[in-house]
């Protein structure tokens, strides 16, 4: 299929292009309570190719591009259309000229995984084996859930010389728990793995079940007011996504953020702990074709590198680094049980947590979380917190403690005081 | 002018007949559904421009569900020919259908009945004033830069502008035992949004424009720059909203957002299978004002959500949901509908061929009543009018609320005082805020400009809104 795009390509007398092959596997599972509700597979091949038209304009250079989506379904004709279509509306994309990533031949890169030894349909019975091994509860249970299991293969060539590949297997689904008493509720999990890593899978289960029965007994929401905050978990890595958001050459260039290295990103006589992220990527090059890796965005509260993809990154004179999709965080100086001497609220579930990276303010609807008012602790539900991180960066606490999923890596739990919640 | 057949699916329907008659051969209940669907987008901003056929309108490919005397197995492909057919056969057979007996002992598998269908054959197509491509890249390129110009002309304040216009062009075809179902449908969406900095903050605001219409949303958009230069202003002087509950008008987007953030989720009638939905329990009860009648269906609106047959073959619908307050019943895709014995809706719709369907809103939104929006606002003692809808998540298991908001203006005493709040977030529990409705504007508005999501995944296109509503409602 390649060679067909690559002759459409030369047929148009196009010089610069970049192509992305994706060739997708996939065996899928969904279950009610305990019963097979449906079963699928998936064998799809997408190609993604960009083509790049040079032009000037009263003395200044200008390099545009256009995008167009090849399936195998198309035959030659059709794909020679297309391809010409976009070199057409490349001409009309005045962006201002830029490098494309250079490189050469590689071997394909087999993401290390244990998924290699089965077929997709038997790794995907392991993970609804690990699942369901523990339901085996009075008091919580499955309601429902959601697997699939998927292996890629990806090539990406361009113009420059760049023609990399990998295989890359993942299992990522959904499931949701449920407990009747005292009160009929749930809660939602999310999951992903690069690995048959079935016990993570088990032993996330068995806190789900803990945690649905926790909610079932919250009845009240907490009172109105400025809490001390606990976060903790899946939702810090929306958290600390602010970072890397402000410190992308994408919100760079576009005016959302004036950071550069060696700025502070929290305030210099900030109470808190300084922040240290490091992006890391969980596929091995960018979508064009650069080798991914690690990238130190912010050491002790100050910026220490920007990063992006090619265009973005010449236009403002640093090296592309592709996109990495995942934030790893260095850990605090407090254990999690120190954190919780004083007064807090510790959220544990939201029904969605956000936080804007433009604005800083961050939010959620609090579906379960316990009220530690110096004495007592109590289940609470309902209400919602709500505050600005840009102010509230200052005076951070992170655990000692580690947590570990596909997209973070850092602090189990994070302390923010001067929290707002509306609440009863 | 109506939008024109799928070349590509012409030449592939002899084949896909040939392996719907095949697979026939050996299972009860086959069904195929075919997709050639374009979908372009364009976006300026001070980034640069992005002109792109877009992943997630783009799909050309092929599912096939199949049933085996008790179960449903569906194969996803996106290549047919005359040399593959065989091997489609083979990894239904082989692969899918019998992976279910490879289960652990103490799971079964959920008996459904063969599907019923009555025997029905037609082409439909919709209608669009501008057709993007004909209207061509500069022409498309050079209207949004105009746009874009003109916006940051009329506002020094403003860091960027952005302007973007997409489209989805999409051809599907169903073929089963009884029916041979095309439709030819173009949405389109134009959206401008307007950032200015309030010190490290930067406030943004933004409108939209869409429907089942072609390039003539460019020209609609066009018409709301004022209005979105006026919005991203209000931002920068807000203030931290106060939490408490309160009286408010809700803006045609905010009444959007809880119809289908808050309500509509609850009635997706394939969480009633799984008892994820408190809805269920109240089939006949009061859950909102006797002023309240809600609908969905492809056919109760034209908006970006309309069209002639879900992704299962089954005819578009107007579902009343609620009616003067009292829940009638919930929308449902084809496979709910057999395990809870009842009739679909319309509702089945899937991101693409290689997704699973599930029961799924379309144009959702509340009828109009007969209010004047400025009797509404001069009734409020204290209270907020809200306007921009961000963003929301359902809880159909509890009804709670989580829906976001960006601006609210102050009203005291009737009138405006011009004090603004941002951001703000709406909480409370579903049937308080719906049976607190006392008034409702005599004119509707839905708004199709977002995608909507099943939990966090499953993106189709979607449209809600109704009229300006009064509740009360709890604001943090």
């Amino acid at each position: 299929m390649i060679d067909i795009i690559l002759k459409a390509i030369k047929n148009n007398s196009i010089e610069k292009y970049l192509i992305e092959e994706k060739v997708t596997k996939s065996a899928e599972l969904f279950f009610v309570k305990k019963e097979l509700d449906m079963r699928r597979m998936k064998n799809v091949a997408h190609y993604t190719v960009t083509v790049f038209r040079d032009f000037e304009e009263n003395d200044i250079k200008y390099r545009g591009s256009s995008i167009v989506n090849i399936v195998p379904e198309m035959d030659e004709d059709m794909i020679e259309k297309a391809i010409s279509e976009a070199y057409y509306a490349a001409q009309f994309v005045k962006n201002k000229y830029y490098e494309l990533i250079k490189g050469e031949k590689k071997e394909m890169k087999v993401m290390p995984s244990s998924f290699e030894n089965y077929t997709l349909n038997e790794a995907c019975n392991a993970f609804v084996e690990a699942l369901y091994k523990e339901d085996v509860r009075k008091e919580s249970f499955i309601n429902s859930a959601e697997f699939f299991v998927n292996k890629n293969v990806v090539r990406i060539i361009n113009s420059e010389g760049i023609d990399v590949s990998y295989t890359r297997y993942n299992a990522n689904g959904e499931f949701v728990v449920q407990c009747i008493e005292p009160q009929d509720v749930e809660l939602y999990q999310n999951f992903e793995y690069t690995d048959l890593d079935t016990e993570a899978l088990s032993r996330q289960v068995r806190e789900a079940l803990d945690t649905v029965c926790a909610r079932a007994n919250a009845k009240t929401a907490p009172k109105k007011g400025e809490y001390t905050v606990i976060l903790s978990g899946k939702n810090l890595s929306q958290l600390f996504e602010y970072y890397a958001a402000r410190t992308s050459v994408g919100y760079i260039y576009a005016g959302i953020s004036d950071l550069k290295p060696g700025d502070n990103v929290q305030r210099e006589d900030a109470s808190g702990e300084k922040v240290n992220v490091t992006l890391k990527s969980t596929i091995p090059y960018s979508l064009e074709g650069i080798e991914m890796k690690d990238v130190e965005i912010v050491q002790e509260g100050i910026v220490k590198n920007i990063y992006g993809n090619a265009r973005i990154s010449y236009y403002l004179g640093v090296e592309p680094t592709g996109m990495p999709d995942a934030v790893s965080v260095d850990n605090g100086t407090v254990t999690f049980e120190e954190m919780k001497k004083e007064p807090y609220l510790y959220v544990v579930n939201f029904s969605d947590f956000s936080v804007n990276p433009l604005t800083g303010f961050f939010g959620g609807e609090i579906r379960l979380g316990y009220l530690f008012d110096g004495e007592n602790v109590t289940p609470v539900t309902g209400g919602s917190i709500s505050g600005n991180f840009i102010e509230l960066q200052n005076n951070l606490v992170f655990s000692k403690e580690r947590y570990k999923d596909s997209k973070y890596e850092g602090p189990f739990a994070v302390r923010i005081k001067n929290v707002q919640v509306a609440g009863e | 002018m109506k939008v024109e057949k799928s070349v590509l699916l012409e030449k592939k329907r002899p084949l896909l007949k040939r392996l719907l008659s095949i697979l026939t051969d050996s299972y009860e209940y086959v069904s195929i559904l075919a997709c050639d669907t374009v979908g372009k987008g364009y976006s300026i901003s001070k980034s640069g421009i992005v002109v792109q056929e877009q992943q997630l309108f783009t799909d050309k490919g092929y599912v096939v569900k199949v049933y085996d005397g008790e179960s449903y197995g569906e194969y996803s492909f996106n290549n047919i020919t005359e040399n593959n057919i065989d091997e489609i056969k083979e990894a239904v057979s082989e692969s899918l259908m019998p992976w279910k007996d490879s289960l652990r002992e103490e799971l079964s598998v959920k008996k459904y009945k063969k599907m019923t269908e009555e025997k029905i054959s037609f082409e439909k197509s919709t209608e669009y004033e501008k057709d993007p491509s004909e209207m061509g890249d500069e022409a498309i390129i050079d209207a949004l830069s105009a746009i874009r110009q003109n916006t940051l002309d009329k506002e020094s304040k403003l860091i960027d502008a952005a302007v973007s216009f997409s489209y989805q062009k999409y051809h599907k075809l169903f073929l089963s035992d009884n029916k041979e179902l095309e439709q030819n449908v173009m949405w389109s969406t134009a959206a401008l949004s307007a950032r200015s900095a309030k010190g490290q903050e930067v406030k943004s605001a933004f409108s939209t424009a869409s429907g089942i219409k072609g390039a003539e949303v460019i020209d609609e958009i066009r018409e709301k720059i004022d209005e979105v230069i006026e919005k991203v202003n209000l931002l920068l002087i807000s203030e931290p909203m106060i939490q408490g509950e309160y009286d408010c008008i809700c803006a045609p987007d905010v009444t959007g957002m809880i119809v289908h953030e808050a309500f509509g989720h609850g009635v997706e009638m394939d969480m009633f299978v799984k008892d994820r939905a408190l809805a269920k329990q109240y089939i006949g009860e009061y859950v909102a004002s006797p002023l309240v009648t809600m609908h969905d269906g492809a056919s109760a609106y034209t908006q970006t959500a309309t069209y002639f047959f879900d992704d299962e073959g089954t005819l578009a619908h107007d579902t009343v949901i609620i009616e003067k307050g009292i829940l009638k019943q919930g929308i449902c895709d084809a496979q709910a509908g057999m395990a809870l014995g009842f009739e679909p809706t319309g509702n089945g719709r899937r991101q693409s061929t290689e997704r699973k369907a599930y029961t799924r809103m379309t144009n959702t939104y509340f009828e109009e009543g007969t209010d004047k929006v400025e009797d509404m606002i001069a009734s409020i003692e204290y209270g907020f009018l809200l306007e921009n809808a961000s963003s929301g998540m359902e809880d159909p298991k509890n009804w709670g609320i989580q829906c976001l908001v960006d601006c609210a203006r102050e009203i005291k005493d009737g009138k405006f005082t011009g004090r603004v709040f941002s951001p703000i977030v709406l909480t409370g529990y579903v049937p308080d805020l719906l049976k607190s409705i006392t008034m409702m504007s005599d004119a509707k508005e839905l708004s199709g400009s977002g995608m909507c999501g099943k939990g966090y995944k499953e993106w189709v296109k979607v449209s809600d809104g109704g009229p300006y509503i009064k509740a009360r409602i709890r604001l943090g």
